[in-house]
C-alpha cells in the first residue's frame, strides 16, 4: 500500500505541475502578442522559445500522467475523463504555441490603430483559458466549486467572440487603405486567437459535466 | 460416511461462495478499484472467521423452525436447495439460498410430521422484507455521511480515491465476515442437530461441534470464492446499476451492517439488556440486501424511475424460492426414504389440533398446497404468455 501511496502523491504533484505550464503558457501566449504589436523582436523570440519550452515539457506531463494512470490503475473509472480533460487543456497550449508561431512565420503587418484591438483580444481569449486553471484544480479538490469557476471562462468565451467580430467588421468595413489579402491575413490570425477560447470552451464544457458526476 | 452426507451442503456453500462474494467484492473488482486476487482472499479468509465465530445465532433458528434429526434429512434438504437454486438460476429467475433452505426445510417438516413453528417462520419471513429496506435506510443514510465529509475534507481526488481503496478492502472483509456469519446458516445449519461432534480442543481455544461444521462450510464457500467468483464478480458485480467507487463503498458497508444485526448475538442480547425487543437472528439474502441499498443511493441521487421490475421479481422469488424448494424436498425425501431406505428424520413435535378450531399449522398446511397450485398456474401463464409474445415479435418482424 505504501508505494501505492507514492505513485498517488507524485501523479497529484504533476498534474498541479502540468496546471502551473499551461498556465505560464497562456500568461507568455498573451506576452508574446504584446511584444508583436508594439514591435519588440526580441521579446517576442524569447517569448516564443519560452512557449516552445512550455508546450514541450506539458506534452510530456501529460504522457507521463496518462501513463501512470493506467500502470497503477489509478481512478479507473474516471480515468478516461481525466485523460480527456488533460489532452483538451494541453490542446491550449498547442494552439497558443501555434499561434506565436504564425506570427513569427507569417508576420503579419498589425496596423497601429488595430493595435489595442489585438491586444485586447488575445488578453480576453487568453484570460478565458487562464480562468479554466482554476476550476480544473478544483475539479480534484472541491468539485462542487467547479461550476462557479466555470462561469468566467464563459464569459470570457463571448467577450472573445465579440471582440474578434468588431475587429474584423472593422478591418473589412473600415480599413479601406488595406489590401485584400492584408485583410484576410489578419482575419486568419484573429481567428486563431479566437480559438484559444474555443478550445477552453470545449475544455470547460468537459469538466462541468466531470464535476456533475462527481457530485452525485 | 458423514462426509458423504456434507457434500450437499459442501455444494450449497460452494454455491454460494462463488455467486454472493460479488455481492462483497463485485464493485470493486468490477471497476478495478481493488485486484480479483486481493479481493478474493481477503472474502476467503473473513468468510470462514465469521462463519466459525458468528455463526451459530442464525443456525440455531433455522433448527427451531425444523430440527432436521437425520444425516439423511439433512443431506435431501440441503440438496433440495442447492438444485433448487440451481434450477430457477439457470431459468433466470430470482432466487436466493437463504429462502430455498427454509422452504426445503418446511418440506422436511410436512414429510416427517413436525410442526411449523409459526413464530419463526414469521420471524424469518418478516426479515426478508426488513433486510433490504434496512439495506436501503442504511446506504442512504451512510451515502449522505459519505457525501458530506468529502465535501467538508477537500482531499485531493487521488488521496480520497486511494483511502476510497483501502476501506472498501476493509468494508470488502467485513462485509465477508458478516456474510460467513449470517449464510453459514444456509450451508450447515440443517446438519448441526444429525451430526453431533465432540468438540475440539486446540489448547488455545475450543471448537465445539457446530463451529466444526461451520468451519468445513466455510471452506466451501471459500472455495466457491478462490475457484469460480471471479467471472461472477467482472460481471455480475455492475449488472444491477454502474456504481461509483463511494456507492460501492456504502453499498457493501450497508450490506455487511444488515448481515450483521441478523446474525450478532451479542447485539442482539444488548437489545434486550436495555429492554428493547431481541433482534431476530436469522439468514437473510445478501443479494436482496445489495438491491435495497443500491435503491436507497438512488433514493438519495432523486432517481425517479425505479424499476418496479426488479423489486416485484424479489418479492416473487419470496413465495416462488420457498415453495419450489419445499416441493422438491418432500418428493426428494421421499424417494431417499422409500427408495434407497435411508433415514430422513422422524417426528418429534408433531403438529397439535387445536381440537374444534383450525390451528395456524393447519392452514399453512393446506395453504402450501393452494400456493403451489397457484405458482404452477402463474408459471404455465408466464411461459406461455412469454411464447405468444415471441410469436408475436417473429410474426412482425418478418412482415
Amino acid at each position: 500500500m505504501s508505494l501505492f501511496t507514492r505513485t498517488n502523491r507524485e501523479l497529484s504533484v504533476r498534474i498541479d505541475e502540468f496546471f502551473d505550464t499551461i498556465e505560464i503558457g497562456i500568461l507568455i501566449f498573451k506576452e508574446g502578442i504584446k511584444a508583436y504589436v508594439n514591435g519588440d523582436t526580441n521579446a517576442f523570440r524569447n517569448h516564443l522559445s519560452k512557449i516552445d519550452d512550455l508546450e514541450g515539457k506539458a506534452d510530456k506531463l501529460q504522457r507521463s500522467i496518462e501513463n501512470d494512470m493506467i500502470v497503477h490503475s489509478i481512478l479507473p473509472q474516471q480515468r478516461s475523463e481525466i485523460v480527456k480533460l488533460l489532452w483538451q487543456l494541453d490542446e491550449i497550449i498547442d494552439t497558443a504555441k501555434k499561434s506565436l508561431n504564425e506570427f513569427y512565420v507569417e508576420m503579419p503587418r498589425i496596423p497601429a490603430s488595430l493595435s489595442h484591438e489585438f491586444i485586447s483580444l488575445s488578453e480576453v481569449s487568453g484570460n478565458s483559458a487562464e480562468e479554466l486553471m482554476p476550476a480544473a484544480r478544483a475539479f480534484f479538490r472541491e468539485p462542487h466549486l467547479v461550476r462557479e469557476k466555470l462561469i468566467k471562462v464563459y464569459f470570457f468565451e463571448r467577450e472573445t467572440d465579440k471582440a474578434a467580430f468588431q475587429m474584423k467588421k472593422k478591418v473589412f468595413h473600415e480599413m479601406n487603405d488595406l489590401s485584400l489579402a492584408e485583410k484576410a491575413h489578419i482575419r486568419y490570425i484573429t481567428h486563431h486567437i479566437e480559438n484559444i477560447s474555443d478550445t477552453a470552451q470545449d475544455a470547460a464544457d468537459l469538466l462541468a459535466s466531470m464535476a456533475i458526476r462527481q457530485m452525485l | 460416511m458423514i462426509f458423504l452426507f456434507l457434500t450437499s451442503g459442501l455444494f450449497l456453500g460452494w454455491t454460494l461462495g462463488a455467486n454472493d462474494a460479488s455481492n462483497v467484492f463485485g464493485s470493486a473488482v468490477g471497476s478495478r478499484m481493488v485486484s480479483f486476487t486481493r479481493a478474493a482472499v481477503t472474502a476467503a479468509v473473513f468468510v470462514i472467521i465469521g462463519a466459525v465465530v458468528q455463526g451459530g445465532g442464525a443456525a440455531d433458528t433455522l433448527s427451531r423452525l425444523g430440527s432436521v434429526n437425520a444425516m439423511g434429512g439433512a443431506f435431501t434438504v440441503a440438496l433440495a436447495a442447492g438444485l433448487t437454486v440451481y434450477f430457477m438460476t439457470r431459468a433466470g429467475l430470482p432466487v436466493s439460498t437463504t429462502q430455498a433452505i427454509v422452504g426445503a426445510i418446511i418440506g422436511w417438516n410436512f414429510f416427517t410430521d413436525n410442526a411449523v413453528d409459526t413464530r419463526v417462520l414469521t420471524q424469518i419471513v418478516s426479515t426478508w422484507i426488513t433486510g433490504p429496506v434496512l439495506g436501503a435506510i442504511f446506504a442512504y443514510a451512510l451515502y449522505h455521511l459519505v457525501k458530506t465529509a468529502r465535501r467538508r475534507i477537500r482531499m485531493h481526488l487521488l488521496k480520497y480515491e486511494n483511502w476510497l481503496r483501502m476501506g472498501l478492502m476493509t468494508v470488502g472483509a467485513f462485509g465477508a465476515y458478516s456474510l460467513g456469519a449470517n449464510n453459514i446458516a444456509n450451508v450447515m445449519g440443517v446438519f448441526v442437530p444429525s451430526i453431533p461432534l465432540e468438540d475440539a480442543d486446540f489448547g488455545i481455544f475450543v471448537l465445539s461441534g457446530a463451529q466444526q461444521l461451520f468451519f468445513l462450510g466455510g471452506i466451501a464457500i471459500a472455495a466457491g470464492i478462490l475457484t469460480y467468483s471471479k467471472k461472477v464478480m467482472q460481471t455480475v458485480g455492475t449488472n444491477l446499476m454502474e456504481l461509483s467507487s463511494e456507492a460501492a463503498f456504502v453499498v457493501v458497508l450497508a450490506q455487511a451492517l444488515v448481515l450483521f444485526i441478523f446474525s450478532s448475538s451479542s447485539l442482539s442480547g444488548l437489545m434486550v439488556r436495555i429492554g428493547l425487543p431481541p433482534i431476530p437472528l436469522v439468514p437473510v439474502s445478501s443479494t436482496q440486501v445489495v438491491v435495497g441499498s443500491i435503491l436507497g443511493i438512488g433514493l438519495y441521487k432523486g432517481v425517479r424511475n425505479i424499476n418496479l421490475k426488479v423489486l416485484g421479481s424479489i418479492a416473487s422469488g419470496w413465495i416462488t424460492t420457498p415453495v419450489a424448494a419445499g416441493i422438491l424436498a418432500f418428493l426428494m425425501l421421499f424417494i431417499v426414504k422409500n427408495l434407497f431406505s435411508i433415514d430422513v428424520g422422524h417426528s418429534v413435535n408433531p403438529p397439535v389440533s387445536a381440537g374444534e378450531g383450525v390451528s395456524m399449522a393447519t392452514i399453512i398446511r393446506y395453504s402450501i398446497p393452494a400456493l403451489l397450485l397457484i405458482t404452477a398456474i402463474y408459471l404455465v401463464y408466464l411461459v406461455l404468455s412469454e411464447k405468444k409474445k415471441t410469436e408475436r415479435l417473429n410474426k412482425k418482424y418478418y412482415e
